[in-house]
């Protein structure tokens, strides 16, 4: 009992110590040349309030969306820029992407690293500081959201909050790791599918999907599951529906186990084929 | 002249018809991805216009065929040739080499690569509209044909702002990535591809009417559903594509010589 709380304790060590490693080197590469800090400052958060700015637009023309008032469709934005920024900072580097690393052969990288698959996967995308700006997007939008809405801020609902974002995070990494999965059969063909899969979950997240016809939100809750990345939880988090606050973890654990049967699948078929397009310089061919 | 057009067309050709393999999957994500977006944005403007007739001097049936059409032409709304992504990865060298002018190679394979989309995407789409509820049809037989002469000029301004565009990321020595992904994130809400001009609150549309991403998509969905004055708004085009390309052209000489210096 007492090995296995040292095994907890020593793997969250490590982790903590990657973290700190790839926080560094991330730290490095935006501080040693301004230009590209500046640019990536720049692009990033254009393209993060360009990505909630349509909604919001239509929200200030028409004062709402259906039974949204403008600042809960702003904290279904900011909600929305929070999970991309999460997953911004934790799952760079083609993590999030990782049909680009199966298809161009490079998982063999993280393979022939001494330390599991799943901490290198957990670690190696960090960029706190590159990825950090989509973060404070979101921290903006919804904290400013809060303090125009008439919520009971108790330490229960900033939990709920909290939770409700891991579960959303987690629906997007499982949606990009099953269909990344198809790289381990078809790495050419599907190079780019998880970034294909990413790509439509988020130019869909900001839209509040209430006026959608049954059959298409049923979709978008089950087959993709776009609608708790950031539709879902808002609604339940600002009381709008009596939607089960627990909902999208319990969705996100389904997405990510689905996701890692079937990976585990593709890392069979990875042992027996391996990649016919690893080059030298570690690209692709 | 017969000649250069003939390399141009076969350089369409040779695109168009390049084995799927490759990009099904993409074909099948970008399918699911605009089929949703049009659905869910037809879906919003419903539930926005319930109760009014019209917003903006736009009524609810304009919107929707603005949105759809601008879904089933959004390649050539928001125009990508492959000329920073030849940059990327180091093979503009052999472009440089080919006995075809380089933007005209750039273009000709661009408008190849759109007939597998306009077959797999847009088709579908407009077969489909009757399901979505949206008209597909133009105003007028005139605004049909003044659309595509619209259309036709948006790609000449978006293919101009694309060449200046990586002409800008050959200066700056940056990655291309983040050039792309400001010049995405502009254009796409700036044009009007997404949300049309006349639907933005506090009167900006009307600055960005002026602006020259606003001719890739705005002017020829304007011109489409007949919501504002074709003359004016081709003219504007045509004054942009006047402007942008020697500029384009200019800044692309200029920074050639650098790339010739770092060997592509």
């Amino acid at each position: 009992m007492a090995a296995s709380r040292f095994g907890v304790f020593q793997t969250i060590l490590m982790l903590l110590r990657r973290w700190r490693i790839q926080a560094y080197m991330d730290l490095i590469r935006m501080t040693r040349d301004f230009k590209l800090y500046l640019i990536t400052v720049v692009s990033d958060t254009l393209l993060n309030l360009s990505g909630v700015a349509a909604v919001f637009l239509i929200v200030e023309r028409f004062d709402g969306i259906g039974d949204w008032s403008p600042p809960q469709v702003i904290f279904m934005l900011g909600y929305a820029s929070l999970v991309t920024g999460i997953l911004d900072v934790l799952f760079s580097y083609n993590i999030m992407q990782i049909s680009r690393r199966i298809g161009r052969g490079q998982f063999d990288h993280v393979m022939i690293q001494p330390q599991p698959v799943w901490m290198i996967l957990l670690t190696e995308g960090f960029t706190p500081f590159s990825g950090g700006i989509s973060l404070l997007t979101g921290l903006g939008l919804t904290g400013w959201a809060i303090t125009q809405l008439s919520i009971d801020l108790t330490a229960v609902w900033w939990l709920w909050l909290c939770l409700n974002l891991f579960g959303s995070c987690a629906v997007v990494m499982g949606i990009a790791f099953f269909w990344g999965t198809f790289a381990f059969w078809s790495p050419v063909a599907a190079e780019e599918i998880s970034s294909q899969a990413t790509r439509i979950v988020f130019q869909l997240k900001s839209f509040p999907l209430d006026g959608l016809a049954p059959f298409l939100l049923n979709t978008l809750l089950t087959v993709l599951p776009v609608g708790f990345v950031a539709w879902y939880p808002s609604q339940a988090l600002l009381g709008l529906r009596e939607n089960p606050l627990w909902m999208t973890q319990l969705v996100g654990v389904v997405a990510c186990m689905v996701a890692l049967l079937a990976f585990r699948q593709g890392l069979k078929q990875y042992e027996r084929t391996g990649s016919q397009r690893y080059v030298g310089w570690a690209h692709r061919s | 002249m017969s000649n250069t057009f003939q390399k141009y067309w076969k350089t369409v050709s040779i695109v168009a018809s390049q084995p799927l393999q490759d990009r099904r999957l993409g074909l099948i994500a970008g399918l699911v991805l605009r089929l949703s977006r049009v659905v869910i944005l037809l879906s919003i403007w419903r539930s926005l216009f319930e109760g009014r007739e019209t917003v903006s001097g736009m009524t609810l049936e304009a919107v929707m065929t603005y949105t759809l059409i601008a879904e089933v032409f959004s390649s050539q709304m928001s125009i990508r040739t492959a000329l920073s992504d030849t940059l990327w990865e180091g093979i503009i060298v052999n472009r440089l080499t080919r006995p075809i002018g380089l933007y005209g190679q750039f273009v000709a394979e661009m408008v190849g690569d759109w007939v597998p989309g306009l077959l797999l995407h847009a088709l579908p789409l407009l077969l489909l509209s009757p399901v979505l509820g949206a008209d597909a049809m133009p105003a007028s037989p005139t605004s049909a044909l003044a659309f595509l002469v619209s259309l036709v000029l948006g790609i000449a301004v978006g293919s101009a702002i694309d060449v200046l565009f990586t002409a800008i990321m050959m200066f700056l020595e940056q990655s291309i990535h983040s050039l792309t992904m400001i010049r995405d994130a502009v254009s796409v809400l700036l044009s009007g591809a997404v949300l049309p001009l006349a639907l933005f609150p506090w009167g900006i549309g009307q600055t960005l009417t002026w602006l020259p991403f606003a001719s890739l998509a705005s002017a020829p969905l304007r011109i489409y559903t007949n919501t504002g004055d074709p003359v004016f708004l081709m003219s504007l085009q045509m004054a942009w594509a006047v402007v942008l390309w020697p500029l384009a052209h200019g800044f692309w000489t200029y920074n050639r010589e650098r790339l010739v210096s770092h060997g592509g």
